[in-house]
């Protein structure tokens, strides 16, 4: 039995029955639409999670060295620093852990004025290594970054976050212009490409760049820095690098056996993997209620096709006394229970792009259109339509047809 | 065309065998017009479905055409019916929410044969209904649906036509119609068999078999 030969017939009598069609596609098309939207926001909210975590953190592959001891737990804290962590610290860590590549130091402070002619702001002011860029994985809009010899020479130059450039700057290009840190006149040099949100939703680009030798020695009168960021040679080594780190600065800071680190350890790589994982459980609830609801869509298929079955005796005697042999029979009828079934999932994942995109805007989500959830609701829609329309299909076959036409 | 020897149908009803057909035994050859007579429950419907491949006789052999079809299995009976054997109903049976045309071209589905709507269309042409190819079975009245049957069982130019009391829910006017097309079509040489209980349809017949409990009893043939 050629199954092309029943394709537009099948496809002509579902047409024909519409108010059965659309009643039996309805259940699997309320549970793909129901499952696209919900894996969609679901994998939006976990990227946009890891993206607000990424724009903290920067690349993942380092092992970040803050002063104080490790009790003062969460997020990092740049405005209360304990002057631990000093310039030759980040030096040893560059030239004696084997894991590490380089380090790049930060010496930072929130609360000084910046003035350009009449407009002002006080955006947090970042000295910054010349290779915290490639560390951070932050990039540079316009202009340039400052280089090793601006530190070296203790160069007064800025580099604007996207915010202090919309701030100081609103209609004027800021390249080459002189902006007051404090007292201390710099030059603009570059503008940063925009951060985005951090993981509280808070802006990550108020901020000010300069060589943290010149903040150092210029502007705050420090020696000693808010954080190092050390990047690994190999991200895997991230836990081996903390235990060498810990032991040099242990030595380094002569803390007694028994006593706490004044510095903390972490590694964003481990941190990262742990926000992957944090999935929300009500969502997972939810996924199997959608998974439940496109399974009682199936069972209406089945169901629907069961009664069709006893309604249709006579259809099918006289489709076998023209010729139809059993086998074609069952396929006739799983075809209907297949094709239905697809049509409902096309139509759920229609609704469930729409349905997507409309969750999206109301979460403030970047809309997201996964094109392997689609395949994969279009195969578990035609596994569906087999797997209910197989039975009503068989029993279909087995019909009598001498039963069946008599009556 | 048509030889069966010794045929007899057991088939049990709650538990208990019930014989429908008991050693029956009878020739038809090609280009007959054959009816089959007997009161309800004779057996003459356990005959004609026999002979049309619906069902297999318990005991004995049935030719067709010179092959044994007696014991083939349901793809080999299918393929049978599709290629040599048309049916026509009492009750016309034609599909629901499905055109004059669309019935017409059902049995093709089945058959080896590309499906070819312009064949329909002459099926149609033939019994007389071109105007009502787009019609719904509900859109036509009895006798037009018993034509369109008709069309229906010739699509696939079958040798041997079985009608089951064709004429049994038309009225007069309509009855005359359809066995006008039946005796047209035997005279084209295709074998007809025909089960009837209606003397004026009988007395058309070249050969009459009168079945009752199941045995053949007698088996007139006529000039």
């Amino acid at each position: 039995m050629n199954l092309l030969r029943l394709f537009r017939p099948v496809v002509r009598m579902l047409t024909r029955n519409r108010a059965r069609a659309v009643f039996m596609m309805a259940g699997v098309t309320i549970g793909i639409a129901s499952l696209m939207i919900l894996s969609s926001i679901g994998e939006s909210t976990r990227r946009e999670t890891m993206k607000r975590f990424k724009n903290m953190l920067g690349t993942y592959d380092t092992v970040i060295i803050r002063p104080g001891s490790s009790k003062n737990r969460g997020m990092v804290s740049l405005t209360n620093v304990e002057p631990s962590l000093k310039f030759d610290d980040a030096g040893a860590i560059a030239s004696q852990i084997p894991e590490i590549r380089q380090v790049a130091q930060l010496q930072n402070a929130f609360d000084i004025d910046v003035k350009y002619q009449d407009r002002s702001g006080t955006p947090a002011i970042f000295g910054v290594s010349s290779n915290w860029l490639e560390l951070r994985g932050d990039e540079v809009a316009e202009g340039e970054f400052f280089s090793e010899d601006d530190c070296r020479s203790l160069s007064r130059v800025a580099i604007l976050g996207a915010d202090a450039q919309k701030q100081l700057f609103p209609d004027v290009d800021p390249i080459g212009k002189t902006i007051r840190i404090g007292d201390v006149p710099f030059v603009v040099r570059g503008v940063m490409v925009a951060r985005g949100a951090g993981p509280a939703g808070g802006s990550l680009d108020n901020l000010i760049f300069i060589p943290v030798t010149t903040a150092s020695k210029r502007l705050f009168n420090r020696d000693f820095l808010t954080m190092l960021i050390a990047q690994l040679k190999d991200p895997a080594q991230g836990q081996v690098a903390i235990d060498h780190i810990q032991t040099l600065l242990r030595g380094r800071h002569h803390i007694a056996q028994g006593a706490l680190d004044d510095f903390n350890l972490t590694n964003p790589g481990a941190v990262m993997a742990q926000v992957n994982t944090l999935g929300s459980t009500l969502h997972k609830l939810l996924v199997v209620v959608a998974i439940a609801a496109t399974g009682i869509g199936g069972i209406v298929i089945m169901s629907v096709t069961l009664i069709g079955v006893s309604e249709r005796r006579t259809e099918i005697g006289v489709r076998r006394a023209v010729g139809a042999s059993r086998n074609a029979i069952l396929l006739q009828f799983l075809l209907e229970a297949v094709l239905l079934s697809f049509a409902g999932g096309i139509l759920g994942i229609l609704i469930g792009v729409g349905g997507t995109q409309i969750v999206a805007r109301l979460q403030h989500l970047p809309f997201l259109l996964l094109p392997m959830a689609i395949f994969a609701a279009s195969l578990l829609s035609i596994v569906l339509g087999l797997l209910f329309g197989v039975y009503p299909a068989w029993k279909a076959s087995m019909t009598d047809p001498i039963d069946a036409l008599r009556g | 065309m048509i030889q069966i020897d010794k045929i007899s149908k057991t088939y049990s009803r709650d538990g208990l065998p019930v014989t429908a057909l008991r050693e029956v035994s009878f020739d038809i050859a090609a280009g007959d017009f054959v009816v089959i007579r007997g009161v309800s429950g004779s057996g003459k419907s356990t005959l004609l479905n026999l002979l049309g491949c619906l069902d297999s006789p318990s005991t004995g052999t049935y030719l067709l055409d010179g092959a044994d079809v007696s014991h083939k299995n349901d793809a080999e009976l299918s393929h049978i019916r599709s290629r040599k054997i048309g049916f026509i109903f009492q009750s016309f049976n034609l599909l629901p929410r499905t055109t004059a045309i669309e019935n017409v071209e059902l049995p093709m589905i089945y058959a080896d044969q590309p499906i070819d709507r312009s064949r329909a269309v002459r099926a149609l042409e033939r019994v007389g209904l071109s105007h009502r190819e787009r019609h719904f079975a509900t859109e036509l009245s009895g006798g037009e649906q018993q034509r369109v049957a008709i069309a229906r069982s010739l699509i696939n130019d079958p040798a041997l036509i079985l009608a089951d009391e064709p004429t049994g829910n038309l009225d007069e006017e309509a009855a005359e119609a359809v066995m006008k097309i039946l005796h047209e079509l035997n005279g084209e040489g295709r074998t007809i068999v025909l089960v009837t209980h209606d003397d004026a349809v009988a007395a058309n017949a070249r050969r009459i078999l009168l079945i009752r409990d199941g045995v053949l009893r007698e088996s007139e043939v006529r000039a």
